[in-house]
């Protein structure tokens, strides 16, 4: 590849990509004004920092400075000091890259969206973000938004294969958090392997079901001739209409089951349509991860 | 072929196809239509999941219904389906085509070409050549004969370029080619006749039917060939007769007399009765209209024979007798002047009066019956007279022989010679034949003219010469002096005639010779003297087979003037104008036909009328039929697939359901604006003229001149829009026997025939208007000419109080109201507009009535577009701008009223005059 397409292929994606963050980091301030308000205020001028000694504290952590100018000893106490890694990850299949009918976005934009605004929320809040299967380390800053927004970038690309439905098996750091995005239509077992390799690591996980409306409602009648994304047979139905019903169970199946498997390892489900709002679905995962214990 | 009434299949067996249909129907049936695809990430939750009710998909009905119609439609298309379809020719032998295509072809040549192309085309299909035979020749050259045998490709070239002719046909010449031609064999002839007898048309048909079969086409009695004859001179009355063949319904149409301009003189309807031969047209009219007449037609007849061309022969000339009106006295046959006048009143129009007065309006001939001496201003003006080309005749008498002077063609002897009486030797003398150079050669010398008295020219060298007439004796009676021109060139003439124009010196006035005479004498005025024999008459424009007047083909042949009048038209001389200097004559065809009879046929041949139906060839119309199902089919099948979207289904239906409604606004628009030019009620009018200028026509109840009113003032009022302040909102046509007119300033009245007197309420209600200061405007429409509707004005204006008018004055107030115009053209350019005399007093100044009869509407009448409707004639579309400017004037004048007389103005015109 020449310099001069290498930089055409870079300009014409950086150039993709401030919308992209733009459009994230206003879902996320939409959120953020909500919850966190209150902790943008400096630190270090606000006494509900400093709390009194108590017997069993250590020792170490007495701020002399306030001690001495009060009768008691008061010791400072740092919310959030030390900043969480979240691992972020997008399902990267070409079925993700599927919508119904042209006035809603594809399920993989609708989680891009939903995975940068999320990023987003949480630099600002001070975590340390990072895409499950990207290459750069976790980081901190706006700087790392951007890469992180070019690293998803990348896998925009379609992949065939069933695997890339399912999240891949990396070492991640101990304690960190995880949300992972996809339309986990995959086969309860497979999912269940997939996050498997997790388990011990990762504190406290989300699942992020995002599906197009059709696949929940299966809107179709008549003769139609149902084709995959990965080289699947096809499926030819005379009558839709006449399944609905059952089609409906069984992708209410799929999502009891996708909560039991989730509540057993410890993590949470959050189903999410992309013809409803982005902000909801982002104000409860982060609402989740907001709940999480500080360290 | 298979015919089933109207319409027939060229190949039939092609339709055994239609019979496959109900399997396509199985098939078509039992095929479902192919399922929509749809890609679908959760594919593997539908997987192994039954439909509760498996139907077999199907094809919907509307759609197998549609899809075999297109199936029938093509194989109905691939029979070759044909409406009204030429009949087969009967036989195998070649096809005769024989066309009377001479001067009665004209009529309804279109007709004989259909059946033309039809007969080849049915000659055609069976693979038969042709034999083309026309009974009038294409020029001079030989005679017509039948043709060799032709292709059909060839034998329709030969009839795309066969035309009518104007000279008639030659039957007996084809009868002779036709009877040597070799023997074809069963031979099929069509005979496109004109339903006209001549000698040979019976043997031509017997040859025929002897060499086979023999059809003839024979006109509808309704539409046999007219002749219209060259006119005879009645009194003021051109009087044209109109011939046809015996037929047995009326006939009826309309003789109208055009100029050398293309302006209509004069129309007379007329009607030939059933069973009747033809029926004779009088035209009157004036005289000066009469000698600008150039064309005789009847209206929308095609034809040469429905054309006759006219020359100076038959137009009338101004005389001039000086002298005293004959009277009613009760001793008239004392009066020169009553035997000029009973001689002339048959061919030229009579002016009397004295000869200043005479000269003054320009006459052809001066006629000065037995005068004393000229003053020498009378002679200097006669002499002034002879030299523009006018004729004076002077006859002798006691006045003249007593007091000879000096304006005669010869000297003469003072004093009179008495040829009888008791001194006398000698006897009343006969007039000799006269001399071969003289003018009136050739006349009939009837032997009972004798001459008692005379004046005696005196011996002399030129007296010889100068002579025109003698008496037995060989004295002079008629002598003649040739007058020039200031330039040298031959002008008018002296003529003296040497007894009285009474009954005193001699019986000649008495006799018809003297009417030919004076025919001979005034024929001689401005340039109407016959060319000598030997000149030729070229050809200046001819008549085509359609009756046209066009260019002279190089074809047509000059014509010797000595036997011009014995010549008949002919393939070398077509019908039309010859020259020779300043002579023109006109070659009729009419002469040259001689009398009419119905084709009489032998008997037990077929004949056939020449209306025929168009052939229609339903191929094309069935596979564009075929070719929209299969569009709208593609269009089915795609949406069952689901390939087209919801989007475009509903832009589809919105476009299908445009193009459906199209035609149905298209239709209800028209029918909309028809609504609104029917008639209002009052009140509406009232309402809406309230609320705007308008201007106002009458409605005449003849829809084509209310038709005309109405786009005239709509045109005014465009134009007014663009060059003025008035902004008229349009036209309205009111009754006035119920319409309120206060609304209107200026109402326009076309007069025409069928037109009811208004009723007394209505005259109440006009007088009103008039009183109030509201203008008419009476359009006769006659160009002035022939004063067509000059009687129907006076009954339609018979209950309006209606001022003294005069005619436009130069300082009228509508020669400058916005235009600077001295003229008032519309239509036609017609002179005379009139209005009342001047009254500043009342209602401004403004005429209440003006009368003209320029046909204003119709120069004015623009099309939606804004483009003319009628040619202005003479002068075209400078003429219309006139015409525009007048209208313009004549608003503003009802508008303003005397504002535009204002002294104000007076400079600033003045200046622009440039006076």
């Amino acid at each position: 590849m020449t310099a001069a397409t290498l930089h055409g292929r870079a300009e014409a994606l950086a150039s993709t990509l401030p919308p992209l963050l733009v459009e994230a980091e206003r879902v996320a301030a939409v959120v953020a004004q909500g919850v966190h308000g209150r902790r943008r205020v400096g630190v270090g001028e606000s006494f509900w920092q400093f709390r009194q000694y108590e017997p069993g504290d250590p020792v170490q952590r007495i701020d002399w400075r306030q001690t001495a100018k009060r009768d008691q000893p008061f010791l400072r106490q740092l919310e959030w000091e030390a900043a969480q890694t979240v691992y972020l990850w997008r399902a990267a299949d070409s079925g993700f890259r599927w919508r119904s009918t042209k006035s809603t976005p594809t399920k993989a934009d609708r989680a891009g969206l939903l995975l940068l605004a999320l990023a987003s929320l949480l630099n600002g809040a001070g975590e340390r973000v990072a895409l499950l299967d990207g290459d750069s380390p976790p980081g901190l800053g706006r700087a790392d938004l951007s890469r992180l927004a070019m690293d998803l970038q990348r896998t925009e690309a379609g992949d065939d294969s069933p695997a890339a439905a399912l999240p891949p098996g990396r070492a991640v750091q101990a304690h960190a958090a995880m949300v992972l995005f996809s339309d986990w239509l995959a086969p309860l077992p497979a999912i269940e392997s997939a996050l498997a390799a997790f388990q011990s690591k990762v504190d406290h996980g989300h699942l992020v079901q995002v599906l197009d409306p059709a696949e929940v409602d299966l809107p179709y009648a008549g003769r139609i001739r149902f084709n995959g994304f990965h080289n699947e047979t096809t499926v030819t139905l005379s009558r839709v209409d006449t399944i609905r019903q059952a089609y409906q169970e069984r992708i209410a199946a799929q999502q009891d089951g996708l909560r039991a498997l989730a509540r057993a390892a410890g993590w949470q489900l959050h189903c999410h349509r992309t013809d409803q709002a982005p902000e909801r679905a982002l104000l409860s995962v982060f609402q989740a991860l907001a709940g999480a214990p500080a360290v | 072929m298979l015919t089933l009434g109207p319409l027939s299949f060229l190949q039939p067996w092609l339709l055994l196809g239609l019979a496959a249909l109900p399997v396509l129907y199985w098939l078509i049936r039992a095929t479902p239509p192919s399922p929509r695809n749809v890609r679908f990430p959760a594919l593997r939750l539908l997987r192994d999941l039954q439909p509760q009710e498996e139907t077999p998909a199907r094809t919907p009905w509307w759609l197998l219904v549609l899809r075999l119609v297109l199936v029938g439609l093509i194989i109905i298309a691939c029979a070759g389906p044909v409406v009204n379809p030429a009949t087969g020719l009967p036989g195998s032998g070649p096809v005769l085509l024989l066309v009377d295509n001479g001067w009665s072809a004209g009529r309804d040549w279109p007709a004989r070409q259909a059946i033309l192309s039809r007969a080849i085309d049915a000659a055609e299909r069976a693979d038969r050549s042709l034999l083309a035979a026309a009974t009038a020749a294409d020029g001079p050259g030989p005679p017509p004969a039948v043709s060799g045998l032709m292709r059909p490709a060839d034998a329709r070239g030969w009839a795309e370029q066969l035309g009518p002719r104007p000279w008639p046909g030659d039957r007996a010449a084809l009868l002779a080619s036709i009877a040597e031609m070799p023997d074809h064999g069963g031979l099929e002839t069509l005979w496109l006749s004109d339903g006209l007898d001549d000698p040979t048309a019976a043997d031509l048909a017997q040859t025929l039917q002897r060499l086979g079969r023999l059809t003839v086409y024979l006109p509808e009695a309704g539409e046999v060939p007219l002749v219209l004859d060259a006119p005879q001179t009645e009194g003021g009355d051109l009087v044209f007769s109109v011939r046809r063949p015996a037929a047995a319904v009326e006939a009826a149409g309309v003789v109208r007399l055009a100029g050398d301009d293309g302006r209509i003189l004069a129309r007379q309807p007329f009607t030939i009765a059933a069973e009747s031969d033809g029926t004779d047209v009088a035209l009157s009219l004036p005289a000066e209209a009469r000698n600008r007449a150039a064309l005789a037609t009847i209206e929308d007849l095609e034809g040469a024979g429905s054309v006759v061309l006219v020359d100076e022969r038959w137009r009338r000339r101004p005389v001039a007798i000086v002298g005293a009106a004959p009277t009613d006295s009760s001793q008239p046959l004392l009066s020169e002047t009553y035997y000029l006048d009973r001689a002339l009143a048959p061919f030229a129009e009579v002016w009397y009066g004295d000869l200043g007065d005479l000269l003054a309006r320009g006459p052809a001939v001066v006629i000065l019956p037995d005068s004393g001496q000229m003053t020498p201003d009378e002679s200097d003006r006669l002499e002034a007279f002879m030299a523009e080309g006018g004729v004076v005749l002077r006859f002798a008498g006691p006045l003249f022989a007593a007091n000879p002077d000096a304006l005669v063609p010869v000297p003469l002897r003072a004093g009179d010679r008495t040829l009888t009486g008791a001194l006398s030797w000698t006897t009343p003398q006969p007039l000799a034949p006269f001399p071969a150079e003289s003018p009136l050669a050739g006349l009939d010398l009837p032997d009972d003219v004798l001459i008692e008295r005379q004046v005696l020219a005196q011996p002399g060298p030129l007296v010889n010469a100068r002579t025109w007439a003698r008496l037995a004796d060989g004295t002079p009676l008629v002598t003649a002096e040739r007058r020039l021109a200031a330039d040298g060139a031959d002008a008018g003439w002296l003529v003296l005639v040497h007894t009285t124009a009474g009954a005193d010196w001699s019986n000649l006035p008495l006799s018809g010779l003297f009417v030919d005479m004076l025919r001979r004498i005034v024929a001689l005025s401005a340039g109407v003297a016959d060319a000598t024999d030997t000149v030729a008459l070229r050809p200046l424009s001819t008549l085509d087979g359609f009756g046209r007047l066009g260019e002279a083909g190089a074809a047509a042949m000059p014509i010797a003037a000595g036997t011009f009048a014995e010549t008949l038209a002919s393939p070398s001389h077509p019908p039309g104008f010859y020259e020779a200097g300043e002579t023109r004559r006109a070659l009729n065809l009419a002469p040259a036909i001689g009398p009419l009879e119905p084709l009489a046929l032998p008997p037990r041949i077929p004949t056939e009328g020449y209306a025929i139906e168009a052939e229609l060839d339903l191929l094309p119309l069935l596979l564009a039929a075929a070719m929209v199902l299969a569009i709208v089919d593609l269009l089915a099948s795609l949406a069952l697939r689901g390939l087209l979207t919801i989007g475009t289904r509903r832009g589809a239906t919105a476009l299908v359901l445009a193009l459906l409604l199209v035609p149905v606004l298209g239709g209800a628009i028209p029918a909309q604006a028809q609504a609104q030019g029917q008639s209002m009620s009052p009140e509406n009018l009232a309402l809406l003229a309230a609320n705007g200028t308008y201007l106002a026509y009458v409605v005449t109840g003849d829809p084509e001149v209310d038709a005309i009113s109405q786009a005239g003032l709509d045109g005014l009022s465009r134009v007014l829009t663009q060059r003025t302040a008035v902004e008229p909102e349009g036209a309205l046509g009111v009754d006035p026997e119920y319409d309120e007119l206060a609304f209107f300033s200026l109402l326009y009245w076309p007069i025409t025939e069928d037109q009811p007197t208004p009723s007394a309420d209505a005259f109440a209600r006009l007088n009103d208007y008039l009183l109030q200061g509201g203008t008419i405007l009476f359009d006769t429409r006659d160009a002035g000419i022939g004063r067509i509707y000059e009687a129907d004005l006076r009954r339609l204006t018979a209950g309006l109080d209606i001022p003294p008018l005069s005619p436009v004055a130069p300082d009228h107030v509508l020669t400058r109201a916005f235009y600077l115009l001295q003229t008032f053209p519309g239509r036609y350019a017609d002179e005379a507009l009139w209005v009342m005399d001047a009254d500043e007093t009342v209602n401004d100044g403004v005429s209440p009535v003006i009368i003209g009869a320029n046909d204003w509407a119709a120069a004015w009448a623009m099309d939606a577009v804004g483009n003319p409707q009628f040619t202005a004639v003479p002068g075209g579309e400078w003429q219309r701008e006139m015409a525009f400017r007048f209208g313009i004037n004549l608003v503003m004048y009802v508008l303003t009223g005397n504002y535009k007389a204002d002294q104000v103005h007076v400079p600033a015109i003045l200046e622009r005059l440039g006076q």
